[in-house]
């Protein structure tokens, strides 16, 4: 990373802060919103663009986390903020769980089976698994989080919340990136076959990677219920997935991409009430043009010092 | 650096369109009504006559004074959508709601007017609905409970079947009222031999059908939508089912007609009056008032309820000479007999509305509807 | 037993269908290893079609010819758009990775989805009566008019694209544009012309099960692309992805499996036991039931 990135990021941080400060309650519940929204693209891009694994099925672990801190909260009336080490456990459990099996699939056969698990899952709560999910309807009025010392009930509250969640997860996938698992991912996307070759245990690293996908996938779900004292199945469809995949693939797998796809998916048509109508239409010219444009993505991720003959021609693993 | 730029420049575009809060000089209501999705022609029907009712209203001088702004927002039908047009109604500082047309979107929003003390109306049917105690809600229609009794009174006592069998989607609507006419059927001690659920949506209702089939009903009571309804239908008559139809409130709608094709001849729906047999000349001002401006007449009772309920709302305003919602509420689980659109109307204390107008209808070969029982 | 057999032509028909739409899905892997994400909205696209072709230009006549002609025309337009998508979308790609394509076809499917929304509202749509509701009673088994055409009209269109995959030179060419389309070029095989004449086929026998969908669900909604797609997608995974029998087989199995679970256990756990069965046949076989018929590429 160089030096002016760091102004960039502290810039940006900067203006997060002070933003609400800027905005009446509607508008920081869109700002808090794209916040979540961001995390959740964030943990898709540690399955997708840091691993290279096909993974159009992380709406299931965002909706993993939200469910567990939804029923957690009304059914066992544990406090909000005390079911979020549960919905981060819970779905990195199943990360592995799912993953495990699963893991040795080809791209192709991969993406079908996490889609496969994402609709087993949204049916699983319309169905009312085990009468705790609450049926299509699912669950409403959850409480808002409790911080001691805060008064968490406003919505400028509530945005403070996720944006130190969104710190933390900058600060950790950043830890992730110069440490041994997070080398060992890349140079598994980079090269499946050398990377085996040389030894990572390429196995227990895709499995790593789903789990901490998931987990992080599964904090968002706690913030995304406590934004909107609701949960239900359809905020996790697998439309949802095919979303969050897209944008890590058209921002390019790096922060500001990522940043980028989410606010032109989530808070433009906020501010646009007839791009409501036309954004997924034009969303979708922008795919098309931004692969064929630029096939790494509009921001493509820049890792480390990897001398550039190295990579050429082998972004997304292998072709 | 070029991060830099980036980056702040979302949130300088944030910013822009976000400023600017408006002066409190109208008053804003709210309509969450599902305007696009499988309900679109329901709930663009709500959007139109809440629209119209405020014309004519703002024409008149306003209430109060003030004039009147629909602020309308889509729900699609889901719940989650229902709960962020709750948020973001409630953030445009709307004093009342008008809506949803499913139970499930209006329970969904329901705890967030509560908290902000916005009333809400909608003619959505479920009971859960009124079990909350919320101040902030009254219901424009009649309950599942009541619709039930009414049904199996027609199953049992009027038709006299022996071998019942009840079909729902597994909405909090559909489901509720499947158990409600199951409940009251039983009470009656009338036999029913199934009783099942579809996926709403899922167009092959063959599989499920050809297992009614094998249980040999002698009527089939359907309690979901019409999308879903038209289609069971459509694909009884086909595998040779020949138990009656009897569809529930939902199911009175004009598309059902049509995707039920020639099949739809038969088939017996119960609900409150449709709009063209009100008797009431409020019901038939409006109604012309309605076709003068859409060239169409509203889509089904549901528009009118909700109507109903807004001008509750604003009548109630108008007598406390107050827009205090609170002071609204109370005044409402009061008011006895308000002269309305689809006949008087009078709150319970839990909100909902008290009486029950349930007819039951058979679709003749022209589409039309005739009364066979009330 | 009545009651079996039933369920088995319920899940012939629904299974015919996957089967018609999962062709599409097959043969475009086989020969460019390509998810066509936008194929299952092509296939909502044509319904649409088709129901303005017979409001606007053919005067809502209903006759048989009508109907053939409906079928053909649709089938036309669509095939067109196919070739368009495919220009557009998917030849500047060909070189490009492998998510670059499947990205570019999710665009392409919100593209057609929304589009389709814009041109014809939000609404359901809904088909007239066009096959009249006639239908025989086989010994307890109910079989109506439209059921049989879906089933017949299918397994003609299945057999009649079997024989000329293995029969006819066009054929041959596209088969060896499936194994590898390097040397197949080295062959002097014009490799642009297979694959425009694969996305025609595709989208025609899509285009046949979007009219289908309409003519006997009646009801068509702007977002029904994903629900048929994601079917006969599996349909075409379960059977081994780029293998045409495989797809049919697939297909048909789906359609029971489907029937039957919705009959017996239940119509709302439906979809997750099928993707519960399609995980399983991974995890057994991961190319597929009869194995896919694609040179692995290292």
């Amino acid at each position: 990373m160089k030096h002016s990135d760091y102004y960039g990021y502290a810039l940006f941080f900067l203006a997060l802060v002070i933003l609400p400060s800027f905005l009446d309650s509607r508008w920081q519940a869109v700002a808090t919103t794209f916040i979540i929204f961001t995390i959740v693209a964030l943990s898709q891009d540690v399955v997708l663009g840091k691993s290279g694994m096909f993974n159009m099925g992380q709406a299931l672990f965002f909706g993993l986390g939200a469910y567990t801190s939804a029923i957690c909260n009304t059914k066992l009336g544990m406090p909000l903020l005390a079911s979020v080490p549960l919905a981060i456990i819970i779905p990195a459990f199943f990360g592995i769980i799912l993953a495990g099996p699963i893991i040795h699939l080809r791209g192709d056969y991969l993406l079908v089976v996490t889609i496969g698990f994402n609709i087993v899952f949204v049916q699983a709560l319309q169905n009312n698994l085990l009468g705790l999910t609450g049926g299509p309807n699912g669950i409403f009025g959850i409480d808002t989080l409790q911080i001691p010392g805060v008064d968490s009930g406003s919505q400028a509250a509530v945005y403070y919340i996720c944006l130190a969640a969104l710190v933390m997860v900058l600060m950790m996938l950043k830890n992730l990136e110069t440490s041994k698992a997070g080398r060992a991912l890349h140079y598994f996307r980079e090269d499946p076959l050398a990377a085996e070759s040389i030894g990572i245990n390429t196995r227990a690293y895709k499995i790593f990677a789903f789990a901490l996908g998931a987990g992080i996938a599964g904090l968002a779900g706690t913030l995304y219920a406590n934004q909107y004292s609701a949960v239900s199945p359809e905020a996790f469809d697998f439309v949802q997935s095919v979303l969050f995949f897209s944008i890590v693939i058209v921002g390019g797998s790096s922060v500001p991409g990522i940043v980028l796809g989410v606010f032109v998916m989530f808070v433009l048509p906020e501010i646009f009430r007839d791009f409501a109508t036309w954004r997924y239409f034009i969303f979708g010219f922008a795919m098309i043009f931004t692969m064929i444009l630029r096939p790494c993505g509009i921001w493509p991720a820049t890792y480390g010092k990897v001398p550039a003959y190295i990579l050429k021609g082998k972004q997304h693993g292998k072709k | 650096m070029k991060q830099t730029a980036l980056l702040s420049m979302f949130l300088f575009i944030f910013c822009c369109f976000a400023g600017g809060a408006q002066a409190e000089n109208t008053l804003k209501i709210g309509v969450q009504a599902p305007i696009t999705g499988k309900y679109a022609n329901e709930g663009q029907g709500i959007d139109q006559a809440v629209r119209l009712l405020a014309e004519q209203i703002n024409a008149k001088g306003g209430v109060l004074g003030k004039q009147i702004e629909v602020v309308s927002c889509d729900d699609e039908g889901t719940a989650m959508k229902a709960a962020i047009c709750a948020k973001n109604l409630v953030n445009k500082g709307v004093k009342m709601v008008i809506g949803s047309y499913t139970s499930t979107c209006a329970e969904a929003a329901q705890a967030t007017y509560y908290r902000a003390g916005v009333l809400q109306t909608t003619d959505g049917t479920s009971d859960s609905l009124t079990e909350h105690g919320y101040w902030t809600f009254f219901r424009n229609s009649f309950p599942n409970s009541a619709e039930g009794n009414f049904a199996a009174k027609y199953l049992v006592k009027e038709k006299k079947y022996q071998r019942i069998a009840i079909l729902s989607d597994f909405s909090s609507y559909a489901d509720g009222l499947g158990t409600a006419v199951e409940k009251a059927v039983k009470n009656l001690n009338g036999n029913i031999i199934y009783r099942g659920k579809i996926k709403s949506g899922a167009q092959n209702f063959t599989p499920v059908i050809t297992q009614i089939k094998s249980k040999k009903p002698d009527v089939l009571f359907f309690s979901g939508y019409f999308s879903d309804g038209g289609l069971i239908r459509s694909q009884m008559v086909g595998l040779g089912l020949k138990a009656d139809f009897v569809g529930g409130d939902s199911n009175d709608n004009p598309d059902f007609l049509k995707l039920a094709g020639k099949s739809a001849q038969g088939a017996y729906i119960i609900n409150v009056p449709t709009p063209e047999l009100l008797p009431y000349d409020l019901a038939k001002d409006f109604l012309k008032a309605y076709k003068a401006k859409y060239n169409m007449t509203p889509p089904s009772i549901w528009t009118l309820l909700n109507v109903d309920g807004m001008r509750a709302f604003i009548h109630a305003m108008e007598q406390n000479n107050s827009f205090d919602t609170k002071q609204a509420s109370e005044f409402l689980h009061q008011m006895k007999d308000y002269p309305g659109i689809t006949g008087p109307i009078s709150f319970a204390k839990d909100g909902n509305r008290i009486g029950s107008g349930y007819m039951a209808y058979r679709i003749e070969a022209d589409g039309s509807y005739k009364i066979v029982f009330k | 037993m009545d009651i079996f057999f039933q369920q088995l032509v319920n899940g012939l028909t629904i299974g015919a269908m996957f089967a018609l739409i999962a062709l599409g899905y097959t043969m475009v892997y086989g020969v460019m290893k390509l998810i066509n994400f936008a194929h299952g909205d092509m296939v909502a696209g044509a319904a649409f079609v088709g129901l303005t072709i017979y409001t606007h230009i053919m005067g809502e006549a209903a006759s048989l010819l009508a109907v053939i002609a409906i079928f053909l025309l649709t089938a036309a337009v669509v095939a067109f758009l196919g070739i368009l998508l495919e220009r557009a979308a998917y030849r500047p790609l060909r070189n490009a990775p492998r998510l670059s394509a499947v990205v570019s076809a999710l665009g392409a499917s919100l593209i057609i989805q929304n589009g389709i929304m814009l041109v014809w509202g939000p609404q359901m749509r809904i088909f007239p009566e066009l096959i009249p509701q006639v239908s025989w009673e086989f010994g307890g088994v109910i079989v109506s008019l439209i059921q049989f055409l879906i089933m017949g009209v299918s397994l003609l269109l299945m057999v009649a694209l079997y024989l000329f995959i293995e029969k006819t030179r066009m054929g041959a060419a596209i088969r060896a544009a499936s194994i590898d389309q390097d040397a197949a070029r080295l062959m002097g095989i014009n490799v642009d012309r297979i694959i425009a004449v694969i996305f025609i086929i595709g989208a025609s026998l899509g285009a046949v099960g979007g009219l289908f969908i309409g003519l006997y669900y009646r009801g068509i909604t702007f977002n029904m692309g994903w629900q048929y797609g994601l079917y006969a997608f599996v349909a075409a995974i379960m059977g081994g992805i780029g293998n045409i029998p495989g797809a049919m087989l697939g297909g048909i199995i789906l359609g029971l499996f489907n029937a039957f679970i919705a009959g017996y256990v239940s119509s709302t756990w439906a979809d997750a036991f099928t993707f519960i069965l399609l995980i399983v046949i991974l995890i057994v076989r991961p190319t597929g039931i009869l194995g896919e018929r694609v040179a692995e590429k290292v």
